[in-house]
């Protein structure tokens, strides 16, 4: 069993056309402030650690930096982790582009012992810790059991837009759905979040993701 | 072949006893309350069980036998297993308790192995046995045989099942066979749903689920069926995840995946018993509906309003009448009372109101179903209209595309013939609204299912 780390994760999605948050791993300061220009500030630093899996809880994010200060943050991160978690292993600083606007989705995976792999849609931030508004099913699915999903959760109307919000690109996260059952088939996962898939009127990316598998 | 326990020529009964508080006394006594075909008492300290030669072993049983039932203590069953095994047997049902329920799981693979050795069918250890209508086999601890039906209940629970295969007859709900599961050591649900898919007799399938063994497998055999699979599925309470990695890990307890399971493979999940058998009555008896469209009939505005606001909760559509319809209707019905869906007769009861106006519904191309509720007052009585809905049905059937028509006759005495005679018509009768529309809900969501997940041939229920 091994748990991957934020970045590692999204390489794993990309595996399966899942659009992923520009980002890449500065291992000092000055690769920080390169890829933070290279990205287009401004953007989020989170500690990329295999031993660190909850970031922002040891302090270990830092939210719309400027090119200017990238490497500065760069040095707190690491001090503050110095201070909370000394024995972690630190594989460097994750520089990614900031979450642009949109819906906040999350698409996860199970591994259950009965049926294989149990899929879940809903939208993600509190609409899925408090009303668990979520909907499953069981892999492999396709684009149209994918939308069945995705219409059958009571906040369904939100991703249609109502009250002047934008609505989602429905498609987009049918896509997600049906590459995430397909990734179930192929890799040995035993838990996996996509929180949160951030969802515009033209596409899905995924910001932050959680994966544990079986090696 | 599951064909050699359902549906055998000859039964011998292993621990069959003259006396009928053990289970092989009444296994035995059971077999030959309506059992036609051979039947052999097996038990060495006896000559003679219950009228019955008595044989030492089933090796000195002088014909052949093609369905052991094993009633002895757990030590000595593999051995008994084994002489089945030479004597030819094709079926075993091992009532016997012992096995992987009690911690015994060496013991019950030992068993399925020399089943398998043989070529033995199992069902057991540990179940309550079966019983087969059909056959008037009854070779289970079940008091007596059911009602002749097309519902098949295949039950997983022990004391819960048989309490629910009692209370089934008690209801005198057409049953056709009665499976109790027992450890599903050799034979498993996958294997009885695709028994009872080729079962001419079994029009729906109804399911006490506790676990399931082989998960893929039991979703294949069910998305290949075309009968109705109505199932409880227990242990909703137990949420799978204690770990918290993920968001998901936490959210999907194996009864969200199980619900979204049946889904997949167009199981109708019901939350209560009730709902169950009330489901399993309506596939029994009613044809499926067209679509989504209701007519609700009644003499009462109360009850029928009931009936509309579960409708709603349901996802039914209360149709639109053509003009013709309500024409019709009004001929019928005072001046005074609703000739719109839903139709109230304010009041007013009788053969030709009943009769004439379903008649008018169901030659109405705008619906495809009729709720038809008979409230019961101290100046009406509940058997014209009953008639009238049994023999507009029948005539309707023949006449017009068939339309299922269920029944709600409310209020208890003075009410028992009326239900008595829907009953006899094969027309499926609750005692409140709610579960009339309920039961109709099942019959449109199977009708969704057979179209969009179901892979099988479209087969109705049917009226035995």
């Amino acid at each position: 069993m091994k748990i991957l780390t934020e970045h590692e994760a999204k390489k794993l999605l990309s595996k399966y056309g899942i659009p992923v948050t520009k980002e890449s791993i500065a291992k000092s300061p000055d690769e920080a402030s390169a890829i933070a220009q290279q990205i287009g500030t401004p953007v989020a630093m989170k500690i990329s650690s295999p031993d660190i899996s909850h970031k922002s809880d040891v302090g270990g994010v830092a939210l719309n930096v400027n090119v200017h200060d990238a490497k500065s943050t760069y040095d707190k991160i690491l001090l503050q982790i110095k201070k909370v978690a000394s024995d972690a292993r630190i594989e460097g600083i994750l520089v990614q582009q900031m979450a642009p606007p949109g819906h906040e989705i999350i698409v996860g995976l199970k591994k259950d012992a009965q049926f294989g792999h149990a899929i879940m849609f809903g939208l993600g931030g509190i609409f899925v810790e408090v009303y668990k508004d979520v909907s499953f099913r069981v892999v492999p699915i396709e684009r149209n059991e994918a939308l069945a999903m995705i219409s059958e959760i009571k906040g369904y109307p939100i991703l249609k837009g109502i009250r002047g919000r934008k609505p989602a690109d429905i498609e987009a996260i049918a896509r997600v759905i049906v590459a995430v059952s397909e990734m179930a088939q192929k890799e040995n996962i035993i838990e996996l979040d996509i929180n949160p898939l951030i969802v515009d009127e033209k596409g899905a990316v995924a910001v932050d993701a959680r994966a544990m598998i079986d090696v | 072949m599951l064909s050699s326990i359902f549906e055998p020529e000859s039964v011998a009964v292993i621990g069959a006893s003259n006396n009928l508080t053990k289970w092989g006394g009444r296994i035995l006594k059971n077999l030959l309350s309506g059992f036609q075909g051979k039947i052999y008492p097996v038990n060495p300290m006896e000559t003679i069980v219950q009228g019955l030669d008595s044989y030492p072993s089933v090796l000195n049983i002088p014909g052949t036998v093609e369905l052991g039932i094993i009633v002895v203590p757990s030590r000595y069953v593999h051995s008994i297993a084994e002489e089945c095994g030479k004597k030819g047997i094709k079926g075993l049902v091992v009532i016997s308790a012992g096995f992987s329920e009690a911690g015994n799981e060496g013991a019950e693979l030992e068993l399925v192995s020399i089943a398998r050795k043989y070529g033995m069918r199992m069902i057991g250890p540990n179940t309550l046995g079966i019983v087969n209508e059909r056959a008037r086999l009854n070779a289970s601890i079940i008091g007596r045989l059911p009602r002749p039906g097309s519902i098949s209940f295949i039950t997983q629970s022990g004391s819960l099942g048989l309490a629910l295969a009692e209370w089934t007859i008690a209801t005198e709900l057409g049953l056709c066979k009665v499976i109790s599961t027992g450890n599903k050591a050799e034979t498993d649900d996958v294997d009885f749903i695709e028994y009872l898919s080729s079962d001419p007799s079994t029009g729906v399938i109804a399911m006490y689920i506790e676990g399931i063994k082989r998960g893929r497998r039991f979703l294949d055999a069910a998305r290949n069926i075309s009968k109705p699979i109505v199932a409880i599925k227990t242990g909703r309470s137990k949420r799978g995840a204690k770990a918290v990695f993920s968001h998901t890990g936490s959210i999907a307890g194996s009864d969200e995946v199980y619900s979204a399971a049946f889904k997949q493979a167009g199981i109708l999940r019901m939350d209560t018993i009730d709902e169950l058998f009330d489901a399993a009555l309506a596939f029994s008896c009613q044809p499926l509906p067209q679509g989504k469209n209701v007519a609700i009939f009644s003499n009462g505005g109360g009850a029928s309003i009931v009936a509309a606001d579960e409708c709603e909760i349901q996802g039914i559509n209360i149709a639109n009448l053509t003009g013709e319809t309500k024409e019709k209707i009004k001929k019928v019905i005072p001046e005074f009372a609703s000739v719109s869906n839903p139709i109230d007769t304010a009041g007013t009861v009788s053969f030709k109101i009943y009769n004439d106006s379903i008649k008018a519904l169901h030659d109405d191309p705008n619906v495809d179903a009729i709720i038809v509720i008979y409230v019961h007052t101290m100046i009406s009585n509940a058997m014209p209209p009953a008639e009238a809905v049994v023999e507009m049905k029948q005539i309707c059937d023949k006449e017009t595309g068939k339309k299922p028509i269920i029944a709600c006759w409310m209020g208890g005495v003075g009410t028992e013939e009326g239900v008595d005679i829907l009953k006899s018509g094969c027309i499926p009768n609750y005692p409140v609204p709610e579960r009339a529309v309920k039961a109709l809900s099942a019959l449109i969501r199977h009708k969704e299912f057979l179209e969009t997940v179901k892979t099988g041939n479209a087969q109705a229920g049917k009226c035995l």
